[in-house]
């Protein structure tokens, strides 16, 4: 059967991921207004993100069908999006219909203590959009969500730039945990989009030097030009110190990195950032790789580190994300590399599991 | 003990209709408005300073009684009936009552700071009623289980204490430190109290009222002080000598509001110290503002409580380190309300608390 022809005969068109391998386009009832706080966002553009794929080592979805919980039910993917509003409930006054919003797409209890202490990315019953076993995501064409969990964009931005607020509040999130100060020194391993965003976050927080590390020459040529950054190759058959050695002597950094940004999970990049930091450096683990591995806990314990988990963003962060894009501090149209249509979308996943590009967006339902 | 029931209970309320005018009346029982609700039948109610002043003045700042206002927000009580989401209480259960209840979604809600948040709707600030009342509808994650060993009695206590705790938090308290605290009125004890729990080594008790300062010494002060009627720096120094902190403490915190306890403060504070404004006097005073900038001082204000502080209040009680029975002036019955606010503005009382409509005197 036509697929597009499907779309336009469905109301609430959604992709689905019902195994490893099987994505499918089913129809789901439409979204409607149930608390006076509520949105309904039509969806114009949804990015796709290395957890959505499978990548080394790591088990993601399409390829193995869930990260640390395998997909059981079939659950609509995409947690990277923007749309316009459609619809509000009674008591919302930060947006009205046909407003451009970018989404954040995990909406928390709000009850809880961590909700309550300012966590609420730490929220136990976090509804996070495409997290199993039944959060639907946002490869679909109408969305819910309480109004504080839209943000209105400045209507000088493409909603295809808008969907990389996401990643970019991820980058926010990371750089005030590591503490980013004026005149920083910071590394960054891992020159994805997180990586990326994260450099250029850094620098508006004040850091003097920016420095990305990678194994695949041509993201570090994407990241020199796009952020003006130095970078430098990692020769993968080095063991993690002497790479340390390599990367503080080409820079002239001994004991001078202040922060560490680790984007690739890869436990030899975890053990070169621990490594890399000065005496009493800061390092923010923001890539997910494997669940346990190695790191070089003396080193840590002797130079006093301060490390910190990073998952995801919280209070303010998507904010700020979006003041940084629409005030052009930040210019994300070139982390775009492909628009897929809805219909096509394991298309774009497929891109991203083989490293294709940067960020591969999937183009909302069509009318 | 058999669970109450709604229908059996009185929801007879005490009700402030201008100042110095207060009656009784049966109010309408509430109801549930949410499956995260709990109705909660209420036990004790403690008086407070704004309490007295609403009373007395009716208003506070621009929040101003408009309209017959439910008095009290001082609470403990038992569990009545529950709304279908809520798991982490049942009817029968002991509570204490946090009063206000933020709306959850703005910045400051989102950010951890809810104490902060513009929509708050407090009990017994106008407009919203009080809890001197029969029966208290609430989020159920605005009441906190009593353990087994915490009286309903020592529950409205909780209240106050975790107004203490916000306190001693924004003073940034650790292990070894000196803290002086002026005013020993309820909340000012109970900075002491919770100033030694933090682990302070000195705290001084200041006030002018001699058997404030006695009680002080005995509840949880390491040295009690009265002030005099020489200037601000003297008053300074002679807190200084009797505590043996001649560089000054580390932190000051004001739980009086009066202006001369305030000016003293800051030339008592160390070079680098913390201040933090907890008690309410003036809306503008003269401040040494040569002494906060010379000596770096960090200077915070403390409104009500935020997240954490009331779980920490009930531990502080249950486990022995803050003991708020001591603070119990008298218990009376629901229908002397008045003579219990008559007897606290008088001065004379530390705690007063009212039992509520449906306790058995």
């Amino acid at each position: 059967m036509n697929t597009e022809l499907l779309t336009t005969v469905m109301k609430n068109p959604s992709l689905f991921l019902a195994g490893p391998g099987t994505a499918r386009i089913q129809d789901r009832p439409v979204p409607t207004i149930s608390d006076p706080h509520d949105v309904i966002v039509r969806v114009c553009f949804v990015g796709v993100c290395g957890s959505d794929v499978r990548r080394g080592d790591a088990v993601h979805f399409w390829k193995h069908g869930g990260i640390q919980t395998p997909v059981s039910d079939p659950l609509v993917m995409g947690h990277e999006a923007s749309g316009t509003i459609c619809a509000i409930g009674s008591a919302v006054t930060s947006v009205k219909v046909g407003d451009r919003v970018a989404i954040e797409p995990g909406h928390p209890c709000r009850r809880c203590t961590a909700c309550k202490a300012g966590s609420y990315n730490l929220c136990p019953d976090i509804k996070f959009a495409s997290a199993p076993p039944d959060t639907h995501g946002l490869l679909t064409k109408f969305w819910k969500a309480p109004e504080d969990f839209v943000y209105k964009v400045s209507d000088e931005t493409g909603l295809d730039e808008e969907v990389l607020v996401e990643p970019l509040s991820v980058a926010v999130h990371t750089s005030r945990l590591a503490g980013i100060r004026p005149g920083d020194t910071v590394v960054i391993i891992g020159s994805g989009t997180i990586g990326l965003l994260s450099g250029a976050v850094a620098r508006i927080f004040g850091a003097h030097r920016v420095i990305l590390l990678d194994i695949a020459g041509e993201k570090l040529r994407f990241a020199a030009e796009y952020l003006g950054a130095e970078t430098r190759l990692l020769d993968m058959e080095a063991s993690p110190e002497e790479s340390s050695e390599a990367v503080l002597s080409q820079f002239d950094l001994h004991d001078r990195v202040d922060v560490v940004i680790e984007a690739s999970g890869a436990e030899a990049s975890v053990q070169l950032g621990i490594y890399l930091l000065r005496l009493g450096g800061s390092y923010v683990q923001t890539g997910v790789g494997k669940p346990k591995l190695s790191i070089p806990m003396l080193a840590l314990s002797e130079k006093e580190l301060r490390v910190r988990g990073c998952f995801r963003y919280g209070a303010g962060d998507f904010a700020l994300a979006v003041q940084l894009l629409d005030r052009r501090m930040v210019d994300l149209k070139p982390l775009i590399s492909s628009v897929t249509p809805f219909e096509r979308a394991p298309e774009a996943w497929d891109k991203t599991g083989r490293g294709e590009g940067i960020k591969n967006l999937v183009q909302g339902v069509l009318d | 003990m058999a669970p109450l029931n709604k229908n059996d209970l009185s929801n007879l309320s005490f009700i402030l209709n201008k100042p110095n005018d207060v009656s009784f009346a049966e109010r309408p029982k509430p109801s549930l408005a949410s499956p995260h609700d709990v109705l909660v039948a209420v036990n004790y109610t403690g008086i407070c300073g704004s309490d007295i002043h609403y009373w007395v003045h009716g208003a506070i700042g621009h929040y101003v009684v408009k309209d017959p206002m439910v008095l009290g927000h001082e609470s403990a009580g038992t569990v009545v009936e529950v709304g279908d989401k809520v798991t982490s209480l049942k009817p029968g259960d002991r509570v204490a009552l946090e009063p206000g209840y933020p709306c959850r979604r703005c910045t400051n809600c989102r950010a951890g700071h809810y104490n902060l948040c513009p929509e708050m709707a407090f009990a017994a600030t106008p407009p919203i009623h009080g809890t001197l009342t029969g029966l208290w509808s609430s989020p159920a994650d605005f009441c906190y289980k009593l353990p087994d060993n915490v009286s309903l009695q020592e529950g409205a206590l909780i209240e106050p204490l975790a107004v203490a705790v916000h306190i001693v938090k924004q003073a940034a308290v650790t292990p070894g430190q000196s803290v002086v605290v002026m005013g020993a009125g309820p909340v000012g004890l109970l900075c002491a109290a919770v100033a030694r729990a933090y682990g302070a080594s000195k705290v001084v008790s200041v006030d002018i009222v001699q058997s404030k300062l006695d009680f002080a010494r005995d509840f949880a002060a390491t040295h009690v002080y009265a002030s005099q009627r020489v200037s601000a720096e003297e008053n300074a120094k002679a807190i200084r000598d009797l505590a043996g902190i001649p560089s000054g403490a580390d932190a000051v915190i004001d739980a009086s509001g009066a202006e001369p306890s305030i000016q003293a403060s800051l030339h008592v504070v160390r070079n680098g110290g913390t201040y933090v404004q907890g008690g309410m006097g003036k809306p503008d005073i003269n401040f040494p503002i040569m002494a906060l900038c010379l000596k770096e001082v960090t200077a915070k204000g403390s409104f009500r409580y935020g997240a954490g502080d009331y779980a920490l209040a009930v531990e502080l009680v249950a486990s022995g380190k803050v003991d708020v029975k001591k603070l119990i002036t008298s218990v009376v019955g629901f229908k002397q309300a008045e003579e219990a606010f008559k007897k606290v503005k008088e001065g004379e009382a530390i705690k007063v608390l009212i039992a509520g409509p449906n306790e058995k005197m």
